[in-house]
């Protein structure tokens, strides 16, 4: 068997490839030197100081701020129109689909720069840098959110979950909250945990939007990197254990939903 | 009627989703294809090509198109074929290597942008940990190697395709059936010839697929471009940020013909593998 030998070989050294960059600098973080094969004078400086310094704490409150808005607002808006668009409106179902589907095809570069040529002239709300920031947010994170919703809601069969709510004298919008929206709450929770991977990693839309007067992590990053590159790869690797909790969170989410739709299926 | 009139108060439900969408992405997105046909140097004129012309004939902007299109080619295809191997093997193994395996790729999924770029000018840039390493070793090939260049870009661009490759392929390999395996090795092929001939046309759509996503990633991919290269290296999306937030003078409207030229260019990879998808499937409906 000459496929069973090629495949964990294969496994393994594309596993070190992706490792490579991350252990590297994760290990660049914690030395005082690394000019030799090896580097040289163990230390947590980088940390400590990065950890005490006020500008990089403020930093990481705006990324939280800038998360949080945008994905509540996503998502109320995307469950309303797909409870109004699968319990009434089924024909505008494609419609939705396909305005929802569009961020795909533009993605950052397009979305900032044509959101920040038509508002930045104009002043009022909507000249507002972070009201555009927000905005742009919530459309980038529209298709994860999106699909999120609509896949769970298939999965709990939502017609007939509400129609049996009818019959027990809820109304419609009634039912859609309190069964409908607790049924699906962590096919939710997974599409926003993708959203906050997505906008934490974003450095193109708040660079064009907001330039330097609103920093999130990865503007910090890019200037740190400039400064000095120890500082920055301290910075790295507290945004990569960010992220990787972050998709640890959605593997565990998913797995727990997949197990327990198994378990109910086999009753 | 009553029922009729009582459906279109839900349209209000429907609202929200309507304005936010349309403040944001379709407004924002027709005006500047309507900007697109403004001229750059006189206000006056409503619709002009010039910029379309100047997008296509002048040098430089010929140079960041053909640049973008080269480097997600390139990575496009070498993602996708390591892609294709790892999903092939994650497919064939099972256990704790596997698990591992794709713990690994979600994690590298989201590893992309000014981390990326910087972690990769710690281990290959100007002094960086593996050039050393080389240097000592008398690996000349890697001791020489540039970070700084469109093949630095390209590695890069490979490494960030690897787990979305990976990872979107390797539920269509369930759809290969060991039986086809079992029937290739009874009429006496390899397996080689199974991949050729049987493998790979069965998993042609989603490999397509896979392609089309890879395309538009790497097209539209920003900042791991600029937090490497600055403005020193010519790409469509580098380009046309440049032009609305420059330090010099902005060109909205030339800007804005570039990043039609850019939706275009998505939009074409879209429509080829759907016409591909459609030509290849056909023996599907019979």
């Amino acid at each position: 068997m000459k496929k069973s030998r090629f495949a964990p070989i294969y496994i393994i050294a594309v596993i070190i490839y992706l490792l490579i960059p991350l252990v590297a600098t994760a290990i660049y973080s914690m030395f005082r030197k690394w000019t030799g094969i090896l580097p040289e004078g163990f230390t947590l400086d980088h940390y400590i100081s990065l950890l005490s310094n006020k500008a990089f704490l403020l930093t990481l409150g705006r990324t939280v701020i800038v998360c949080i808005v945008p994905i509540a607002l996503t998502v109320v808006i995307t469950l309303l129109a797909l409870f109004a668009v699968t319990i009434y409106f089924p024909k505008l179902e494609k419609y939705v689909q396909f305005l929802c589907m569009i961020p795909y095809t533009i993605q950052g570069v397009i979305l900032s720069v044509s959101i920040l040529g038509l508002y930045a002239g104009i002043g009022g709300f909507f000249g507002l840098r972070l009201v555009m920031l927000i905005g742009a947010y919530c459309i980038i994170i529209l298709p994860y959110i999106y699909q999120g919703i609509r896949n769970s809601m298939h999965a709990v069969n939502m017609p007939m979950l509400i129609e049996a709510a009818e019959m027990l004298g809820a109304s419609k919008i009634g039912a859609f909250f309190k069964v409908i929206v607790p049924n699906i709450i962590s096919g939710i929770t997974v599409s926003s945990l993708l959203a906050v991977g997505i906008i934490f990693g974003d450095y193109v839309l708040i660079r064009n939007i907001t330039g330097s007067s609103f920093q999130n992590v990865q503007i910090y990053l890019f200037l740190a990197m400039k400064r000095s590159s120890t500082e920055a790869s301290a910075v790295f690797v507290i945004i990569m254990l960010v992220t990787f909790l972050i998709t640890a969170l959605v593997l565990y989410l998913q797995s727990r939903d997949k197990r327990l739709r198994m378990e109910s299926k086999g009753r | 009627m009553k029922k009729n009139g009582n459906t279109k108060i839900y349209l209000l439900v429907l609202l929200p989703f309507l304005v936010v969408v349309f403040l944001y992405e379709i407004l924002p997105l027709m005006m500047m294809i309507i900007s697109s046909f403004r001229s750059e140097t006189d206000s006056s004129v409503l619709f002009t090509l010039e910029n379309y012309i100047a997008a296509f004939t002048k040098l430089s902007y010929q140079r960041a198109i053909l640049n973008s299109l080269k480097i997600t080619l390139i990575s496009t295809l070498i993602g996708i074929a390591i892609g294709f191997l790892g999903a092939q093997s994650a497919h064939s193994s099972q256990g704790r290597l596997k698990n591992l395996f794709l713990t690994i790729l979600n994690m590298t999924s989201n590893f992309a942008g000014v981390p990326l770029a910087f972690a990769y000018m710690i281990i290959l840039g100007n002094s960086g940990v593996l050039l050393l390493l080389a240097e000592t070793l008398g690996l000349d090939f890697l001791a020489n190697f540039d970070l700084y260049t469109g093949s630095g870009l390209i590695l890069m661009y490979v490494y960030f395709q690897i787990p979305l490759s990976t990872l979107l392929l390797i539920p269509a390999f369930s759809g290969v059936r060991e039986e086809w395996k079992e029937a290739n090795t009874l009429l006496g092929g390899r397996g080689y010839h199974f991949w050729f001939k049987v493998g790979i046309p069965v998993l042609l759509p989603s490999i397509l697929g896979t392609m089309s996503v890879l395309f538009a990633n790497a097209l539209a991919a920003y900042a791991t471009a600029y937090a490497l290269l600055m403005n020193n290296y010519s790409l469509l999306p580098v380009n046309i940020t440049g032009m609305f937030t420059g330090d010099m003078t902005t060109r909205p409207h030339l800007g804005a013909a570039l990043s039609v030229v850019m939706m275009l260019l998505m939009l074409a990879a879209i429509v080829i593998n759907n016409y591909i998808i459609r030509q290849t499937t056909k023996w599907k409906g019979r």
